[in-house]
């Protein structure tokens, strides 16, 4: 099965370990994994914005670049949740509309991809340690990709995951508002961030980088010794050789 | 009160909120115990979105013919002996109410809740022409005795008092003598509250729903305060806001249902009432005269717009009770009487953007908001229309995001930019590295890293990483 | 008459009309709603589960609950007041009073002048309110009643004053058997249906699930507000 792997700006640039680790998984399923080099982001922070016309050439570049593949796989959820947008960008130019159809179709993010199209739950990997699971807001609520992540989690040797309180509030990031709404931001994190430390985990795991970015900044402010890890860098341990 | 609440600007009013530490606390622990009440009272139904897709068919067909149904409404209300007043501005409907009232040679109006008379400023313009005017919603009755705070919810009005702050405005205000025990405070309330029933002239109240096939309206309260409202004063006026209306008495059971459920976790809440025109000959109670005044009050343009969906509000507060900015900030952080995502979306389109267009932008577009109203109200893409509204059409956002977003599109708009930008990144923030963080940021950086750290860009990013693994497998091959 | 009832509706609607793209209001037909869920909520239980399901719900109401026949009815009034520390009770005028022994059971325990009671009466005008407010229990039947929500029905007109559920501090409620359905859409459907067949909706229809409550102050919940204070529920087994 060949993949085309959309690492997300901030895959490219902050967290291309997570990138590594994503290839690594869907090799080792048996995956053909390409890297279309034309991507770029896929335009929600001037979407998320208002700036939408903006938005629609960044979305005309990603439509462009993932033109000839076959399945489309991020390992961010909030990124393939804005693929979805982008029909409803061009509603009023049917082409770009029916290209953007295309994508969305063929678009995943990684652990929806793992269980719903390679039908994988246990990818054989190993992790020592206690940890929680931040669910972000635009995988769980606009994907719809709630259970996968958790799944996969679960077959994972080693692995103690702690319920969350409050999992279900957001984390605060929200693309642009966490800087243009500092001060409100900062006190989302700071609850998620205290939730995180009352499960006593050691580890925590999210499939969004951006929701990581920032509950990672700030536990790291802090100095809290808790680790953050993208779920692939999770499903990718152990002992392979 | 009008709509709205205060004259301090949006960050001082949010700094307000964040400092007060009581109220986050009150709304952070009502938010958990509504969270729960709501779920399980969704759970036990086994087919919550059912019960959602059925709302929203309700509240879409109602909303496209508006018209239609309003006409009906009116026109039995006539039938049955009420008269109906269509008031296009809150001064028009202030202005008959206050006729009405003169007319009766009104002294006292007792009130049961009503969000609709606080947007237009209905008291007010009662206490202008001399009228005595009591809320008897416990909430409410506590704002009003408590001069006139005003509500942070709009279902629990006086979520951001505690009990020792009530005890205190009662004792100051009504010469209340025991404790801070809500059961004692719910009691001195009623004894007071239940002579001014006897005593009222008129009853005002609002409309949760009204019925076109019959014209009846109804009124959904736990109080009981609303069925005293419509049963002792001789004189009742019912003030609505245009939308809220249902087809049948059948829709009127699946949007009560919805909002019992949604508002406060309850099958039913403990009274609902469905009233049609004015008392019946030998009925002994009820009014005999009754006014409904229908309020459009800037609703008619939103119909028919991108924004008609937020017209299918049905006023429980899920969307409040999840939010997540609501929780830190408080209502009275939103300046309007609507706060909460829908009060982001309805305050702007009511009030306007130059009142309230940080609004839209308080927000993480999260979407527990949508996630959580029961008639499918798509929240958070609302909020995101309101920003590209404010953003591509009013031209109200800054000159500088303007070029960030410029840049952003140029950027990230050619894969050629990208990649050099990309490529850039590490060597333009290595001056401001430490220990593979930066924690003290340039520009654009810099309202991130006041909170957080933000990690440095990698040296080799992924792009280069996939190619050279590429090109290495291609030689080992 | 004379006097206009309907004010500045042409402009208002026409406005509305406008918005929606059309010059004036269109006669519309009520769709066939693809969603109904409502029908199947307790769909097919019996009458004696609807009554266990009404049950469980009038004690999350804060509800006191009973079940009788009607020869022992009069009794568990007795009780019921007797528990309230009742001196006065107001009543419907209802033929079901009749029926069911009860004003017969009020003539006697009015005699001995330590009891007192007010039958609604419309010709009394504005003294019936007055004499219910004063009354310590409100007593009526109930026209229909939902067991989901734990809900009696009242309707108001002909002798059965509003003020009876409302003003008096605590309250009880007579559930005929029969008059139990599963829930709110039962009752709805059978007052939309009169409505269509060109029948008159009596002016207050009541919905009543337990004594009146509020969560207002601290989201503390206090149960009797504006309303009784208690509440109690007896279904009886039709005559």
């Amino acid at each position: 099965m060949r993949v085309s792997l959309f690492i997300t700006c901030l895959g490219d640039i902050f967290y291309s370990k997570v990138g590594k680790d994503t290839v690594e998984v869907l090799e080792r399923l048996g995956c053909e994994v390409d890297f279309p080099e034309s991507q770029t982001c896929c335009g929600q922070p001037a979407f998320n914005s208002g700036y939408q016309e903006n938005a629609k050439q960044v979305a005309k570049i990603m439509i462009l670049a993932f033109e000839h593949s076959e399945y489309v796989v991020a390992p961010s959820g909030s990124c393939i949740s804005m693929f979805h947008e982008y029909p409803s960008l061009f509603k009023d130019d049917p082409e770009w509309k029916g290209k953007a159809s295309d994508l969305v179709d063929k678009s995943y993010e990684f652990t929806q991809f793992l269980v719903e199209v390679l039908k994988v739950e246990n990818v054989g990997a190993f992790f020592n340690g206690r940890a929680t699971y931040h669910r972000s807001c635009h995988m769980t609520r606009l994907l719809g990709v709630k259970d996968a992540p958790i799944a996969l989690l679960e077959n994972v040797k080693g692995l103690e995951i702690r319920e969350l309180p409050n999992c279900q509030n957001c984390c605060g990031f929200g693309g642009t508002f966490s800087v243009k709404m500092g001060p409100i931001s900062e006190q989302m994190v700071d609850e998620k961030v205290k939730n995180i430390e009352e499960t006593e985990a050691d580890v925590l795991i999210g499939a969004d980088s951006g929701c990581l970015m920032n509950i990672g900044g700030r536990i790291n402010r802090q100095g809290k010794p808790i680790q953050v890890l993208h779920i692939a860098e999770v499903l990718n341990s152990g002992n392979w050789e | 009160m009008p709509m709205k609440i205060g004259t301090e600007e949006f960050n001082s009013r949010v700094e307000k909120g964040i400092n007060d530490g009581f109220m986050r606390e009150a709304v952070r622990s009502a938010q958990g115990r509504l969270y729960e009440r709501r779920l399980n009272a969704a759970e036990e139904l086994g087919n919550w979105e059912e019960w959602r897709n059925h709302g929203e068919e309700i509240r879409r067909h109602t909303l496209e013919n508006l018209d239609y149904y309003l006409e009906q409404l009116s026109d039995n209300v006539a039938e049955r002996g009420g008269h109906v007043f269509f008031a296009e501005t809150a001064e028009e409907a202030n202005t008959y109410i206050q006729n009405v009232v003169k007319k009766k040679n009104g002294r006292k109006v007792i009130k049961s809740k009503s969000m609709v008379t606080e947007e237009i400023s209905m008291n007010q313009a009662l206490e202008r022409i001399g009228c005595e005017v009591i809320e008897s919603d416990l909430g409410e009755y506590i704002l009003q005795i408590d001069d006139h705070d005003p509500p942070s919810h709009i279902v629990v009005p006086a979520l951001h008092k505690n009990k020792s702050q009530i005890r205190d405005v009662f004792r100051e205000k009504l010469g209340y003598l025991n404790t801070e025990k809500p059961e004692e405070l719910t009691l001195f309330a009623r004894e007071k509250l239940r002579k001014e029933f006897l005593s009222a002239d008129i009853g005002i109240t609002g409309c949760n729903f009204a019925v076109a096939e019959s014209g009846s309206i109804s009124l959904v309260t736990n109080e009981g305060n609303a069925r005293l409202a419509t049963t002792l004063p001789k004189t009742q006026i019912t003030v609505m806001g245009m939308e809220r209306i249902v087809p049948t008495w059948e829709d009127l059971d699946v949007m009560v249902s919805l909002l019992s459920r949604s508002a406060v976790g309850q099958k039913l809440t403990t009274y609902v009432t469905g009233l049609t025109g004015t008392r019946d000959d030998g009925d002994g109670d009820g009014p005999e005269d009754f006014h409904l005044v229908i309020v459009d009050n800037g609703r008619s343009k939103i119909l028919g717009t991108e924004f008609q969906e937020a017209l299918h509000c049905i006023r429980c507060a899920a969307c409040i009770n999840v939010c997540p900015v609501y929780r830190h900030v408080g209502g009275h952080g939103y300046g309007s009487i609507y706060p909460g995502p829908i009060g982001a979306v309805l305050s702007p389109l009511l009030g306007g953007y130059e009142n309230y267009k940080e609004l839209p932008f308080a927000s993480t577009l999260c979407a527990a908001c949508t996630e959580a109203c029961p008639v499918k109200i798509p929240l958070h893409e609302l909020l995101n229309k309101h920003r590209r509204r404010i953003v591509e059409e009013e031209g109200m956002s800054p000159a500088m995001e303007r070029m960030a977003m410029k840049g952003f599109q140029y950027g990230a708009g050619s894969p050629v930019l990208y990649k050099i930008g990309t490529k850039l990144a590490p060597l333009l923030t290595t001056p401001f590295v430490t220990e593979g963080m930066i924690t003290n940021g340039p520009g654009p950086i810099r309202p991130w890293t006041e909170t957080r750290n933000l990690p440095e860009p990698n040296k080799e990013r992924f792009r280069d990483w996939f190619r050279k693994r590429e090109r290495e497998a291609k030689t080992d091959g | 008459m004379g006097e206009k009832k309907i004010h500045n509706k042409e402009s208002f609607l026409k406005n509305i009309s406008l918005q929606l793209g059309r010059s004036k209001p269109v006669q519309v037909e009520r769709p066939v709603w693809k969603h109904q869920p409502q029908w199947e909520v307790h769909k097919g239980a019996s009458k004696q589960e609807l009554v266990e399901i009404l049950k469980k719900q009038c004690m999350l109401n804060h509800t006191d609950f009973y079940e009788t026949d009607s020869d022992h009815l009069t009794e568990l009034i007795e009780d019921t007041i007797g528990k309230y520390e009742g001196k006065s009770a107001a009543v419907w005028e209802d033929p079901r009073f009749d029926e069911y022994g009860i004003t017969e059971y009020f003539n006697e325990k009015c005699s001995d002048g330590t009891f007192s009671y007010h039958r609604w009466d419309p010709k009394l005008g504005e003294q019936n309110i007055v004499l219910t407010e004063k009354a310590d229990v409100g007593i009526t039947f109930s026209d229909m009643t939902l067991a989901e929500s734990g809900t009696v029905v009242l309707m108001s007109g002909n002798g059965k004053g509003r003020s009876i559920s409302l003003l008096p501090v605590t309250y009880i409620a007579i559930i005929p058997k029969s008059t139990i359905v599963p829930r709110m859409s039962q009752a709805t459907r059978e007052i939309h249906q009169k409505i269509e067949k060109g029948e008159k909706v009596v002016s207050c229809v009541n919905f009543i699930s337990g004594p009146s409550n509020s969560a207002d102050i601290e989201m503390n919940l206090v149960v009797g507000v504006h309303g009784p204070i208690k509440a109690t529920y007896i279904v009886v087994a039709d005559k």
